[in-house]
């Protein structure tokens, strides 16, 4: 299975261009979507969801055009938005059903699926109750739910982990990869640490284009040699921001112990090289790109 | 107050910045257009046994200040019901809740948007009044005072009443727009009989809209030149066919003091309402809904580990039948329709539906079909807009065929519940044998709902539907043909009729039908 996605182009008028010549493909796997606000991170995924039109260029599922034919990926697609909602006079167990009702879900199993699946998302205990008293994280949860309910080959979860507790994400992550072997996860977050952990492959986006994509190993090591550390006094910090682009800071007993992105000529006294993390490249690539 | 005023423009511009409210304002130009109609127009607004004014100044002004008084009272109540509303949806409401200022503050930023929005639209009216003085073009003199006066002393002080109303109820009342909307048109028909009693007016002073002074005005003075005594005016679009009238100069109101100062009575007395209101407001502090009351108490035994969050054994899922029919789509649809709104308002359906029953086929037919599905207002105007409404619409449209599934479903589960509340007129039909009225009855409820679908999904809100629809019910129980949906009326031809509706019908669901089609694939 593979999604290609060729000079996508997206314009909302004159001002605003949303993605600009956008080419990737996509195969089975975790491909995990990095950019700032305003990328056209969310842009892209609603045009892989169907609704969105792109302004131009293609989106082949393998080899079936989606633009053109969007049903064809709707009976396999698993979508979670960043900012949905819910039915609030429907309980849990009520608004699974009508989603898969509209996915063309049905069948004795169905019942049954669902079950599993609140019991997944741990939301059995509040199944019968009406979802408008839910709570942000069990939203949310309902949310991953209902984006399973069709065994979509293609997911896209446009920051899923908001809302989510520590347990929550470490056990939402593993599902992730458990699905993986099998689809097509797109994911987004603004949360490098959760892309790090579950993505194949990363696409850093900024401005509506794709600045890089690749392997995780492969960004990271577009930022090798560029990312440096540093212990400073607290009253040099503020001199030094305004010198070097600051990453990171730790406090330390009298010190703060400084991560920074540098050029070899530019960096600082009794600097060390450091190893490059996602985050890191991810900084060190939108800052080079801007 | 400087904070104040920013809180009520930023307020006003949230709600007059819509495609929704330009169209009100059209609707406007129209209606204020049509108060005055042409001499020999087979409709009149004010008249009084076989009198009309001459188009002077006087009644040009008059008329058009008391009808937009009286009418942007009871359409205004429904436009601008839901400020607060707005607030809880977008949960701005948490935010507000948080800052320094005051429940009457709060609540007195809402009225005096409302009021802002009433006023430009009572302003709009002011203005085509004078166009329409110079167009109907009677060669009687412009006095520009006949044309302020009654706006200022009708339509200022009793859209300040409707604009606090709107508060009050939303208070009171929260999200029950159809209990908001019983209570203000009750609370308006005891009005309105109690003004056109016969006693003690104390000059007007009791009387919000103004209307019993220029009643009382009109009819003495008609009594006066002419010998006659009549006792009241008829007020409203009221279509009975081209007739001749006899023709008089009215000049106008004396404004009494007392009058004046009861207006500022009811503005004063308004304030009081909103002051009131805010010691029982709730500031978006939400208890939990009733059924969580009766939920078992936790203890140590019936605590799930959490340690099962998230965890999905993908392998055991059971395998999947797909079934691409609408049917549970239908049955969903239709349990979220009688889930809307108040459960106790149910009870009152269920008297309605007892009574069509019993009730003289004619009265069953022209009033209280009519009135049973007004009642469901809230019901029809979300049809087509709670996906929107409750940011479910990406799942909507992401899903499988939304538009020949999902929107057919939500048509379909609209038109099932419209006909099993107008059952008891249909079984009445058929055991009369009156195939026309079992027609006109399933035309009739299809155009409601597929009106109600076609200006929710165009309009992308509920409120256009919600006027619409108390202006075309406000016309069907006034006899008004045009408006006769439910073809309660005779017509001279019962099969064109037919066709027209049917017609209306098919255009309303074409429009429907391409514009979600556009919208679904441009979020």
């Amino acid at each position: 299975m593979a999604l290609t996605i060729t000079n996508l182009h997206k314009q909302y008028n004159t001002q605003k261009i949303a993605l600009s010549n956008y080419s990737l493909t996509i195969n089975k796997g975790v491909l995990g979507l990095l950019g700032p606000n305003g990328a056209g991170k969310s842009t892209l995924m609603k045009i892989i969801a169907t609704i969105s039109k792109p302004s131009g260029g293609s989106l082949l599922l393998d080899g079936v055009d989606i633009v053109q034919n969007p049903n064809s990926i709707r009976k396999v697609l698993g979508y979670l938005p960043q900012d949905f909602g819910v039915y609030p006079n429907l309980n849990a167990y009520e608004f699974l059903t009508y989603i898969a009702a509209m996915k063309g879900l049905g069948g004795k199993a169905l019942r049954k699926r669902i079950e599993m699946l609140l019991e997944g998302v741990n939301l059995t205990a509040d199944a019968k109750r009406p979802i408008g008293t839910y709570s942000g994280g069990m939203k949310q949860r309902i949310g991953i739910a209902q984006a399973l309910l069709n065994d979509p080959k293609v997911l896209i979860f446009d920051e899923p982990t908001v809302g989510l507790d520590p347990e929550e994400r470490m056990r939402f992550r593993q599902l992730i990869a458990d699905l993986a072997q099998d689809c097509i996860v797109i994911l987004s977050s603004h949360i490098v640490s959760d892309i790090e952990t579950i993505a194949d492959e990363v696409a850093i986006m900024q401005d509506g284009k794709l600045i890089t994509h690749g392997p995780q190993y492969e960004i990271i090591k577009q930022a090798e040699g560029k990312i440096f550390g540093v212990l400073l006094d607290y009253e040099a910090l503020n001199d030094f921001k305004l010198q070097h682009k600051v990453i990171d800071t730790a406090r330390q007993a009298d010190k703060i112990k400084v991560r920074y992105i540098a050029t070899q000529t530019h960096v600082a006294n009794q600097s060390t090289v450091v190893a490059a993390t996602l985050e890191d490249a991810y900084l060190f690539l939108t800052q080079n790109n801007q | 107050m400087p904070f104040l005023y920013q809180i009520v423009k930023a307020d006003y511009l949230q709600r007059t910045r819509s495609y929704y409210f330009l169209i009100t304002l059209a609707l406007t130009v129209f209606m204020a257009y049509a108060f005055i109609p042409a001499q020999n127009a087979n409709y009149t607004t004010l008249s009084a046994a076989g009198y009309k004014g001459a188009y002077n100044s006087a009644w040009v002004g008059y008329v058009s200040g008391i009808m937009t008084t009286v009418l942007l009272s009871y359409l205004g109540f429904v436009l601008v019901n839901s400020g607060i509303k707005k607030d809880i949806e977008t949960e701005v409401g948490l935010i507000i809740a948080t800052t320094p200022i005051s429940n009457f503050k709060y609540l007195l930023c809402k009225q005096l948007s409302n009021y802002l929005v009433l006023l430009t639209i009572a302003a709009i009216t002011l203005v085509v009044s004078v166009c329409v003085f110079f167009y109907r073009g009677t060669g009687y003199p412009f006095i520009l005072s006949n044309f302020l006066l009654p706006y200022l002393f009708f339509a200022v002080p009793a859209l300040f009443v409707v604009a606090t109303l709107a508060v009050v109820g939303e208070v009171f009342l929260g999200k029950r727009n159809v209990l908001q909307f019983v209570a203000f048109f009750s609370l308006c028909g005891i009005y309105m009989t109690m003004i056109n009693k016969d006693g003690v007016q104390y000059e007007g002073a009791f009387d919000p809209f103004g209307l019993s002074l220029m009643s009382k005005s009109i009819t003495h003075h008609i009594n006066t030149h002419f010998g006659e005594n009549i006792k009241s005016v008829s007020f409203g679009f009221i279509f009975n066919g081209q007739k001749s009238y006899q023709l008089f100069e009215w000049q106008g109101l004396n404004w009494s003091a007392l009058f004046i100062i009861s207006r500022l009575v009811w503005v004063g007395a308004s304030l009081l309402l909103i002051y009131i209101s805010s010691l029982f407001f709730h500031r978006f502090d939400f208890k939990q809904s009733a059924s969580t009351k009766r939920k078992k108490e936790l203890t140590l035994n019936n605590i799930k580990s959490t340690n099962t969050s998230i965890g999905l054994n993908w392998a055991t899922l059971p395998i999947l039948t797909f079934n691409y029919g609408i049917f549970p789509l239908v049955k969903t649809e239709l349990l979220l329709l009688v889930r809307q709104g108040n459960k106790w308002l149910w009870l009152l359906n269920a008297g309605l539906w007892i009574a069509m029953c019993f009730t003289p086929f004619n009265i069953t037919y022209a009033y209280l079909l009519p009135i049973l599905l007004f009642l469901q207002v809230g019901r029809w105007s979300e049809l087509a807009t709670k996906e929107k409404t409750n940011r479910v619409h990406y799942f909507a449209y992401a899903s499988y065929k939304p538009l020949q599934r999902l929107l057919t479903a939500q048509i379909l589960s609209g038109i099932i519940l419209a006909i099993g509340l107008s059952f008891p007129v249909i079984v009445r039909s058929v055991f009369a044998g009156d195939s026309y009225a079992i027609l006109h009855i399933i035309n009739g409820v299809m155009f409601i709902i597929l009106l109600a679908v076609a200006l929710g999904i165009m309009s992308g809100g509920k409120k256009m539907f919600e006027i619409f629809f108390l202006l075309l019910t406000y016309g069907a129980l006034n006899k008004l043909p045009v408006t006769d949906y439910l073809g309660s009326l005779p017509h001279p031809q019962m099969s064109l009729f037919v066709a027209v509706v049917f017609c209306l019908n098919v255009v309303l669901l074409s429009l429907s039908l391409i514009t979600r089609s556009y919208q679904a694939r441009h979020l």
